[in-house]
């Protein structure tokens, strides 16, 4: 490893990382090849590697060491070695989705968050590992994936989640200072909650999908993982914007704008308290008490609050059954889906192509109404709070589909608040709130369409009363 | 007294291999698959309680 920065620098916050870039404290070239070998050292032991882009991140490095001699700065992310979900394309070198079928692919072009990232100075060191097509067709075991099962740099012996397995492995043990996601229904929010990161989930139409894997065109949406919520906002202005080649774009730049940001005194956040004392694992449940505990220290008024009376999961998945269909239809007709590495994943993804029109339109009316629904909750209250995941990374081993021991509470509380917000296309912020079992469990904020800086301001706050975002695994 | 040869023996450890094995396979394809389709038809039962007013048009040229 390179000795030529120290080793602070690997889970050093962005902007310190800039700064001591204008500093001359190092330059790009080593601090690029010290993350970048880095990467390539420690990725493979977490599945989180699927492809390094060492040479070519020095080449840029050197590049971007002249712009910081002619003092031409770019804003923060200059000069910061990154990560990219491996189903982000980037030209003439392979995109495999993680997934065998696709091993060998190659694109002439680069997906547009990688171009825009590139115009502001940052610097790709490899593309990271992912569940196979980003999980289409619902797979039943982490080992699901053209590297094999993202390993939890928490504890090995356990999943980093999925989809984006290995943007959340990546950021959680330092192997990059942030990296690019995807989610379509829990693909964020999943792995950043096991893995112990920071992600934002933005508005969808917000982030250009241009060069991405579209596994559902009405459901996709890329966004940042890493270490804090301000560094969520900063990557979020870099990546967002319009873009005419996505036809979901909003056409919608963001700005961040912690400044402006509303005070969280006078923020109304609605949760659902059987979600905290009944339906997460009771090992957790201390340290979400303790979460909550600081939310309300910092003056933010929460209120019981109750989700729409909706089918979330079947109507997202028949969403996702209709447009994965249509989608990969010549990968299940040729007959290469039998290549996947999950077999329940292959049966969904054959069985997918025998949805009938209606029930997609059904779903795709009763999407109408749940918008129009949760805009009316939203009258009510600013944010909506709820854990990031019910409890802590599984077992590498374990079927994903394995149920709960015990009962299931009476009350739903918000367990349907991953399809619901994707279903209407809210942002969604994860925030590390604490450990169970020596492993991190998180919340997660999401708001209404373009809040991001209400939920970032939030995350903000929580960030500045706990240091659960700063530690790493050893 | 019954007599255990090392022929009956294997055939006995052989068979209960092959037994094994056969509990341990995943389910056939086929049966993977009508579970998917199983799943689509629950969905699709489960799309089908709240009621959809008439006027209500599916939410296409999605914004958020």
């Amino acid at each position: 490893m390179a000795a030529t920065v120290p080793n602070d620098v690997f889970f050093a916050p962005i902007p310190e990382l800039n700064a001591r870039l204008k500093a001359k404290e190092f330059s790009v070239e080593d601090l690029v090849r010290a993350f970048s070998l880095r990467l390539q050292q420690l990725g493979p032991t977490y599945n989180a590697l699927a492809l390094s882009l060492h040479q070519a991140a020095l080449k840029q490095a050197k590049e971007v060491d002249k712009e910081f001699k002619r003092e031409r700065y770019r804003g923060p992310l200059q000069g910061i070695p990154y990560g990219v979900k491996d189903l982000l394309s980037y030209a003439k070198l392979p995109t495999t989705w993680g997934a065998k079928p696709y091993a060998a692919q190659v694109f002439d072009y680069n997906a547009a968050v990688i171009d825009k990232i590139a115009a502001l100075g940052g610097v790709l060191t490899g593309k990271l590992s992912m569940v196979e097509l980003a999980g289409g067709g619902g797979y039943r075991f982490p080992s699901a994936s053209l590297t094999g099962p993202g390993l939890n740099p928490w504890d090995k012996t356990r999943w980093s989640g999925g989809s984006s397995s290995g943007s959340a492995a990546a950021v959680a043990a330092g192997l990059v200072p942030y990296a690019i996601g995807s989610e379509t229904s829990g693909s964020i929010v999943t792995p950043a909650s096991f893995c112990g990161v920071t992600a934002l989930r933005p508005t969808y139409g917000l982030v250009s999908r241009y060069g991405a894997m579209a596994l559902s065109w009405t459901l996709d949406k890329l966004g940042p993982f890493a270490h804090t919520a301000e560094e969520c906002g900063i990557i979020l202005q870099a990546i967002a914007g319009k873009d005419s080649r996505d036809p979901g774009s909003a056409g919608k730049s963001f700005y961040y704008t912690p400044q402006y940001a509303r005070p969280v005194k006078d923020l109304k956040v609605g949760y659902a308290p059987s979600d905290f004392a009944e339906w997460v694992e009771p090992a957790t449940r201390p340290a979400f008490e303790a979460a909550i505990a600081v939310l309300k220290a910092s003056g933010i008024q929460l209120v019981e609050t109750k989700l729409p009376d909706f089918p979330y999961g079947p109507a997202l998945a028949t969403i996702l059954n209709g447009e994965m269909g249509s989608i990969f239809e010549p990968l299940i007709a040729s007959g290469k889906v039998d290549e996947l590495a999950d077999p329940p994943q292959i049966a969904g993804l054959k069985a997918s192509l025998e949805l009938p029109a209606k029930d997609y339109l059904k779903a795709m009316r009763m999407r109408r109404l749940i918008q129009e629904e949760i805009a009316k909750l939203f009258g009510t209250v600013d944010v909506l709070l709820a854990p990031g995941r019910a409890g802590i990374a599984p077992k590498i081993d374990q079927p994903l589909d394995r149920a709960a021991a015990g009962p299931a509470p009476k009350d739903p509380g918000f367990r349907s608040i991953i399809p619901m917000g994707n279903l209407a296309g809210l942002p969604a912020l994860v925030l590390p709130c604490g450990f169970a079992e020596n492993m991190p469990i998180a919340l997660q904020l999401v708001g209404v369409p373009y809040s991001e800086n209400t939920l970032l301001a939030i995350g903000r706050e929580f960030q500045s009363h706990t240091d659960w975002h700063k530690r790493h695994p050893a | 007294m019954t007599t255990i040869t090392r022929r009956k023996l294997a055939t006995v450890l052989a068979s209960t291999a092959v037994a094994a094995a056969q509990q341990a396979s995943p389910p056939p394809a086929t049966d993977l698959v009508q579970a998917a389709r199983d799943r689509m038809k629950a969905n699709a039962a489960a799309l089908s309680k709240p009621d959809i007013p008439m006027a209500t048009e599916p939410a296409f040229q999605f914004k958020a």
